[in-house]
């Protein structure tokens, strides 16, 4: 039956190419998407998760030329597929308005959903390699639609690499298997399989936009299609990181790996690389004017924290990456979205030229909050026991250095997620004639928010859907219930805190219902005297420039960043090629000394 | 039966902890500004002042509003605080706090503070959105000697529990043990910022921004913003009360025992509250940028020394 969805999804990828009609497009590729959910909504029940019961075969092998390549589903892949394929069908509602035309969006998206399938469905790194590529084409010609030249250059080269690192990486443990199949191949704790394993961790990583491998992602996030864009940070980067868990912690031997890593500060380094991405990319997001920008950069500190997680390893810090991993495909594709409504009302882009879009778009801005909530891991979201398993695993571990720097990156993310609700949502009522976005718009940003919410009230279903990876890797499993999560050093239980919620809330809803209050206009408020009505020139939105203070301070450090280094690199490199230039100085007489030289050196290897 | 009697009956005991609670944050209020009248050499108000204040403002007959986000304001920040305490131990009462830890309670304290940063965007002041990114700003800079402190605790008492912190400090306080003492020293200074008392009054500055977040607020939302104010005074001072004085746990077992401790714990977060506030009446203001510095150059440096020692100890 996994035939029958790959070819469902094909058929549906030509189709689409050929319908210019933007919603009947929408709503073929909003069904077809439900067929993968389908299957992996079923498959659930391998891994005692009874959710739909179809009977979809799980295996499938396709011969062709000699080559056997293998499909099945393993716990990681189950989880991972739920994650992405429950992402597309609210993505796609929401284009059912976004665009006014299909110009290539939907059968990418289609092809996206393939290469996704495929790469997780593979059981053999010949598959997986060939799904790779494609979705790397596939995210090309995604970015390519809106022709941002930067954009273009920095994905295509970032992506090359990527491609050549994996294949590498690949082609070394074949050299040392003899065999591509994942159940076959057996890591060993040697000096190759270490470097095979630095390169495919390199290799994902750049598509994880672990730093400094990330500068393509900013251009990339700020010039595509919201939607794209959602499903791109939301979904596809978390492929980097199901590569790297399927790596470390997914095949045979991956008990070896554990035993070699762990004593040595091999993963310990990926743990600081993915806290300090967290860290840094904080900062550089609170600081970012661009809207998209701002989110981009949000992206990459909230990926570092899985990367914390795979880094620290114990089976507390697994659940918290897969936690996180999850949440943030979520939140982090509704507040794409979000923004993608914003600007397709208003038309801007930059946080200081917007403002009170709230007052008038009420529905797409609770949908905002409610995703920024769990982006900053306020408790009244999950968002906040992904944080809380990975903050519990650094203490476990006594990772001195990373607790902090964690938890540091946590309150920054206050800072900027309060510069979205202002800059964006509230302060002066700038927009007063726009409308709400439209409804297929509202309700996919709506139907994105559910899952925050029922992982909210049960964590404990999370920890379910993850506990048969986290057995098959070797860990031990996490105590918990439907809504409390033991750890060895605390415990969360969510009950707790709704029903304290309930009645902390009872005081506070009489004051509120007390006495009446009327509404007065925005423009009645207090600035020194002045009356804001009178004069045209006084802007009553503080949203330019916002952590000016903070920003003089801290700048000075972070500037050049990462891009400071490859400017670096590529200074050296063109004083290298610089130098390799000057042999071809123009001299007949030098080149003939060159041709002698070479013909003297020949004639010695011949001789010796 | 029993246990719907018993469990009743802890809902009762939490419930009169968490409203005692905040009644000694609205008598701290007014204590606070009787001592910083007596330091200043004026007569000052009477201790009870607070409540009259409040009360005031919530019966107050007119109320304006800015509209359902502004609101969010006045349900969030009392919501918050309140839960706040729940979660915290209050004189060797556990209340709810087996049921999260030190994580949970710094998360919890975010929410009355992003209500009220809700309500202040949404009020549409200028002066509202410059106080509130100061306040952000303040609490990205004493929140990094805090967490490293934090994290010294958790690591050398191996557990994140509050509960279990204040359990393993009977009879030895954190305090006592050389390098918590340096921790405490950081972060009593970070409580100066959280509590917004000079010189880190910055946020809510009445001289330069028009008291920042609170311009455009009055009636019963400004009453419930001083309850909020309330309430931090009380979560913050038995934050750190629980985390390196032992919670006030003196005596164990009866209720004589948790009388006890309830008197000791309300003694030490009074003496932990007039510290702060001698701190305060003894500094002008700085600049936000000043503060930032202070606290991630100088702070961050002690709480990292405090935080190695610990580790070396903990390792060896």
């Amino acid at each position: 039956m996994v035939e029958m969805v790959f070819a469902v999804l094909i058929i549906a990828f030509i189709f689409t190419l050929f319908i210019k009609n933007n919603r009947v497009a929408s709503i073929i590729s909003l069904v077809v998407s439900l067929f993968p959910l389908a299957a992996f909504l079923d498959w659930g029940r391998e891994f005692g998760i009874n959710l739909i019961s179809i009977g979809f075969e799980n295996t499938m092998n396709i011969n062709m030329a000699g080559i056997t390549l293998h499909f099945s589903i393993s716990p990681l892949a189950w989880f991972f597929g739920i994650m992405l394929f429950s992402l597309i069908p609210p993505i796609l509602l929401y284009s059912y308005s976004f665009f006014s035309k299909n110009d290539g969006f939907y059968p990418f998206m289609i092809l996206l959903m393939v290469s996704v399938m495929g790469i997780l469905l593979s059981s053999d790194f010949l598959s997986f390699f060939l799904f790779w590529e494609l979705m790397a084409l596939g995210i090309f010609i995604m970015i390519c639609r809106n022709g941002d030249r930067k954009a273009m250059v920095r994905y295509l080269s970032y992506s090359v690499l990527s491609g050549v690192l994996i294949l590498a990486g690949i082609a070394l443990l074949y050299h040392m298997n003899g065999t591509l199949l994942f159940a076959e191949i057996m890591l060993k704790a040697d000096f190759e399989t270490m470097v095979a394993i630095t390169m495919l961790i390199i290799g994902f990583a750049i598509k994880a936009a672990l730093m400094p491998l990330h500068t393509w992602v900013p251009p990339v996030y700020s010039t595509s299609d919201e939607p794209f864009v959602a499903f791109l940070s939301g979904g596809l980067s978390k492929i980097g990181y199901y590569g790297m868990l399927l790596l470390l912690f997914a095949m045979p031997g991956a008990r070896v790996m554990e035993a070699y890593i762990n004593s040595s500060i091999a993963t310990y380094l990926l743990a600081i690389i993915g806290s300090l991405t967290a860290f840094f990319a904080t900062f550089l997001a609170i600081f970012e004017d661009d809207l998209r920008k701002l989110l981009a950069y949000s992206s990459i500190a909230q990926l570092g924290y899985i990367a914390v997680g795979i880094g620290t390893g114990s089976s507390i810090a697994m659940a918290g990456a897969l936690f996180q991993a999850f949440n943030h495909a979520f939140f982090k594709a509704t507040l794409f979205l979000a923004a993608g409504s914003v600007a397709y009302r208003t038309g801007k882009w930059k946080i200081s030229e917007l403002g009170g879009v709230a007052y008038k778009m009420p529905l797409t801005f609770m949908a905002a909050l409610f995703a920024i909530f769990a982006l900053a891991a306020i408790p009244i979201t999950s968002g906040f026991a992904a944080k809380w398993l990975l903050y519990e695993a650094a203490i476990e571990r006594r990772y001195v250095f990373i607790a902090p720097i964690m938890l540091i990156a946590g309150v920054g993310a206050f800072l900027y997620s309060f510069r979205i609700l202002y800059g964006v949502f509230l302060g002066e009522n700038r927009y007063p004639d726009i409308k709400e976005a439209p409804k297929p718009m509202v309700a996919g940003m709506f139907l994105l928010v559910m899952p925050l919410i029922i992982f909210l009230i049960f964590p404990g279903y999370m920890l379910d859907m993850m506990d048969s990876f986290l057995s098959s890797a070797g860990l031990a499993t996490i105590s918990h219930s439907p809504y409390v999560i033991h750890t060895t050093l605390g415990n969360y239980n969510t009950i707790a805190v709704i029903v304290g919620m309930m009645f902390a809330m009872i005081p506070a809803f009489l004051i509120y219902v007390l006495r009446k209050q009327h509404l007065v206009d925005f423009e009645d408020n207090f600035i020194g005297g002045e009356i804001p009505s009178l004069y045209e020139h006084i802007s009553m939105h503080a949203a330019h420039n916002f952590y000016k203070p903070l920003k003089d301070v801290v700048m000075p450090y972070l500037e050049g960043g990462a891009t400071s280094i490859y400017s670096s690199l590529y200074k050296v490199v063109e004083k290298i090629a610089d130098g390799a230039r000057k042999i071809y100085d123009g001299v007949v007489q030098d080149y003939a000394i060159y041709v002698m030289l070479f013909l003297l050196i020949i004639a010695g290897w011949l001789l010796w | 039966m029993v246990t719907v009697v018993s469990g009743l009956i802890n809902v009762l005991i939490i419930a009169i902890y968490a409203t005692v609670a905040m009644m000694i944050g609205i008598l701290f209020m007014g204590i606070g500004r009787k001592i910083v009248a007596r330091v200043h050499n004026r007569v000052g108000p009477p201790i009870y002042q607070g409540f009259i204040d409040i009360a005031k403002l919530i019966l107050k007959k007119t109320n304006i509003t800015h509209g359902w986000i502004y609101d969010l304001a006045l349900l969030f920040s009392i919501t918050g605080i309140v839960l706040t305490i729940l979660f915290l131990p209050i004189g060797g009462v556990k209340l709810l706090s087996t049921e999260g830890d030190a994580f949970l309670v710094l998360y919890l304290l975010a929410i009355p503070a992003l209500g009220f940063a809700l309500g202040a965007g949404a009020s549409g002041n200028p002066n509202s959105a410059i106080g509130v990114m100061r306040a952000l700003v303040m609490m990205l800079s004493y929140e990094l000697p805090f967490v490293i402190s934090m994290v010294a605790l958790m690591i050398y008492y191996d557990t994140t529990s509050i509960a279990e912190i204040v359990a393993s400090q009977y009879g030895k306080w954190a305090i006592l043990i050389p390098p918590f003492a340096i921790s405490a020293a950081v972060a009593d200074m970070a409580l100066q910022g959280m509590l917004m008392e000079a010189p880190f009054d910055i946020p809510i500055a009445p001289h330069e921004i028009a008291s920042g977040p609170m311009a455009e607020f009055g009636g019963k939302h400004l009453g419930s913003l001083m309850i909020y104010k309330a309430g931090t005074i009380v979560a913050y001072t038995t934050l750190f009360v629980d985390l390196f004085l032992g919670g006030g746990v003196v005596m164990k077992g009866g209720i004589v025992a948790d009388v006890v401790n309830f008197i000791v714990w309300f003694i030490l977060i009074f003496l932990v509250f007039t510290l702060s506030l001698l701190i305060n009446t003894s500094f002008p203001r700085f600049r936000i940028e000043q503060a930032f510095k202070f606290y991630w150059k100088y702070e961050a440096v002690l709480a990292i020394i405090a935080l190695v020692w610990v580790y070396w100890m903990v390792i060896s």
